[in-house]
């Protein structure tokens, strides 16, 4: 919870630092894949061919016919045009996101979303599923009905529908898997930690835990809904338009939450804090791959936030890297 | 802060701390690990910065040779103040941390310093005094918050005893004018080696205890705080006896509950007192210059009761 790490909230002993800094450079030699003179800081010089001319992207900037690096990043070159990708930066939508978001403002047919992007995204009335199911135009006393949807500060997951010049962004809830999140918590990561994936929405049926990973860094960790105990949610989405009206928003379906299921929810919340903090990346088989090792050092969930754990974390994700390399 | 929920995070969070396990993983009485930097302002006599979980705050003791206040000729000052940056949150911006600076530093201000007279501070001012009626220190004790998840009020009275322990006093050299007709004339020492500590085994440590729906709970986080019925800091000293006692939010306690609550504040207090020596043995007056860092694992020697394990 609170906000993505924007330092390390974890404190070492001398000795621990040591041993993430050594096991950080074993993980940078392992990986190999990207040099390091593709990450720049702010005013650094990226090196282009000038004779056979170059395209200026996003993060770069032309000081005295030299190209600088105006963020801090990773440079990408797509054929003769070079940007800089920046690390540490709000969420850049696309369209087919998964996003988890949460309801800013009520306004006149649409809501106001905070999605960690640059502006509050909009989802608009006409965008959401009504319940019942039925496909009908909106109607006045729907508008006034609005907040019987998502109110304030309700939190949702969406789909980016639309992006737009300006950089504002639409979202729509057109389908039964998105709606209001609930029986869990958020926590928030830097959004390039996660990346685009074909499924955003993983029940790991070993835990009884829903996890859905939005593009922008919002992972939301809850009980599995009841609604969909039973089926893979992906994989029907294109009749489960036709299924149980309104079973999408999952409204009031408060499932009893044991507290074996609250610390297994804790300790995947947990395992993804510390992959955000340690700046690994987070998808269903890293957070379950640290969900075992926890467990297998026999490390309790609020143990997990300590530097100790923050340090093992890297050494083991060091160690599998020189196996693979 | 102004911390967003929705109604189903509500539910989560009240359910999770009866059930005693909270987001993070702590059971009701467990505090986050913290971490204490001794000595981080080189221009203040004394300073210390604490990071627990996401709050990070330092403090700060500036010692200024004043003249000592009107009707207690032999004390010195203590001032403590509070400020919030805008750094913690956006709503911190121009005045809007002056209500919550004002909570925090009154909440300090009453464990910390005595009555009117002086009697009953954490600090001897009479040790403060130099030259009876003319000379005396006066500590401006700073606290700033750099950023806000919850339990501000112990953060910075930790901060502010680490801080205090942290002050050394350049020693003052009377050279005349001692006769009460005289302004008194007097050298500082320039000699780092010349310093004196102040005594601190006194000064208080505050635990604040969150009530959210049946159950209390130490060192809330922000969210938590946001669904608190009732607070009750609690400012515990050396001997284990209350300083200092503040209470927020409206709802009314059982005295039984209270009294349950100042016993879970007396364990937590020993705690955090030793975790404090601890730091100290390793931090040296700030006329050194020698920054410090150390490192507390507290909760891996605190069972669920707040007690000790190993």
């Amino acid at each position: 919870m609170g906000e993505p790490m924007r330092r390390t909230h974890f404190r070492l002993s001398p000795s621990q630092k040591e041993r993430l800094s050594q096991a950080q450079e074993r993980c940078r030699e392992a990986a190999g894949s990207v040099h390091a003179s593709a990450f720049v800081n702010v005013g650094d010089t990226i090196l282009v061919d000038y004779e056979n001319g170059f395209l200026r992207g996003h993060g770069t900037q032309l000081v005295d016919g030299q190209l600088l690096a105006t963020v801090c990043g990773v440079v990408e070159r797509v054929n003769k045009l070079v940007s800089v990708r920046p690390l540490r930066a709000r969420y850049n939508p696309e369209t087919g996101d998964v996003v988890v978001g949460r309801i800013t403002e009520v306004a006149p047919k649409r809501w106001k979303v905070d999605v960690n992007s640059r502006q509050d995204a909009q989802l608009m009335l006409s965008a959401v599923n009504l319940p019942g199911g039925i496909q009908r135009r909106r109607t006045a006393t729907d508008e006034l009905n609005m907040r019987d949807l998502f109110t304030e500060n309700d939190l949702i997951s969406a789909e980016v529908q639309t992006l737009h010049q300006d950089g504002s962004l639409h979202l729509h809830t057109r389908s039964l898997k998105y709606g209001k999140l609930e029986n869990g918590h958020l926590v928030k990561v830097a959004p390039y930690l996660i990346k685009r994936l074909k499924q955003h929405f993983h029940q790991l049926k070993q835990y009884g835990v829903q996890l859905i990973l939005g593009c922008n860094g919002y992972v939301w960790i809850s009980a599995v809904p009841p609604s969909s105990s039973e089926m893979e949610i992906d994989q029907k989405p294109a009749d489960s338009e036709s299924r149980q009206p309104g079973a999408g928003t999952s409204e009031g379906q408060n499932v009893e939450i044991t507290r074996d299921l609250r610390v297994r929810i804790c300790r995947i919340a947990n395992a993804v804090r510390v992959l955000g903090a340690c700046g690994f990346m987070i998808h269903p088989d890293s957070i379950v791959d640290t969900y075992e090792a926890s467990l297998s050092w026999g490390i309790e969930p609020r143990q997990m936030i300590s530097g100790e754990f923050h340090v093992r974390v890297v050494e083991r994700e060091a160690e599998q890297r020189s196996k693979k390399g | 802060m102004v911390v967003g929920l929705s109604a189903a995070e509500k539910v989560y969070i009240a359910g999770g701390i009866a059930a005693d396990i909270r987001g993070d993983g702590r059971g009701r009485h467990q505090f986050r690990e913290f971490n204490i930097d001794t000595s981080v302002i080189p221009q203040a006599n004394g300073s210390a910065r604490i990071c627990l979980g996401g709050t990070d705050v330092i403090a700060s003791v500036k010692a200024e040779l004043s003249v000592p206040p009107p009707g207690r000729p032999n004390h010195g000052k203590l001032e403590i103040s509070v400020e919030c940056s805008p750094t913690a949150a956006p709503e911190f911006e121009g005045r809007g941390g002056e209500e919550l600076s004002m909570d925090l530093s009154r909440a300090l201000q009453r464990s910390f310093l005595g009555g009117t007279s002086g009697a009953g501070a954490a600090i001897d001012l009479a040790a403060l005094s130099i030259v009876e009626g003319k000379l005396c220190w006066a500590l401006y004790i700073d606290g700033l918050v750099l950023s806000s998840d919850g339990n501000l009020l112990d953060a910075l009275s930790i901060a502010m005893k680490a801080a205090l322990s942290n002050c050394g006093l350049p020693k003052v050299e009377i050279i005349g004018g001692t006769s009460p007709e005289e302004e008194p004339d007097y050298e500082l020492s320039g000699n780092p080696e010349e310093f004196t500590r102040l005594e601190t085994s006194l000064v208080p440590v505050i635990v604040t205890l969150t009530k959210v729906g049946k159950h209390y709970i130490v060192d809330a986080t922000a969210e938590e705080e946001s669904q608190m019925t009732a607070a009750v800091s609690v400012a515990v000293n050396k001997k284990g006896s209350v300083c200092g006692l503040t209470k927020r939010g409206g709802t009314g306690l059982d005295t039984s509950v209270l009294l349950d609550m100042i016993s879970v504040a007396k364990r937590h207090s020993a705690v955090l007192r030793r975790a404090l020596a601890f730091a100290g043995l390793f931090s040296s007056p700030n006329v050194e210059k020698r920054p410090v860092s150390f490192c507390l694992l507290l909760f891996r020697r605190l069972d669920a009761n707040g007690c000790r394990t190993k």
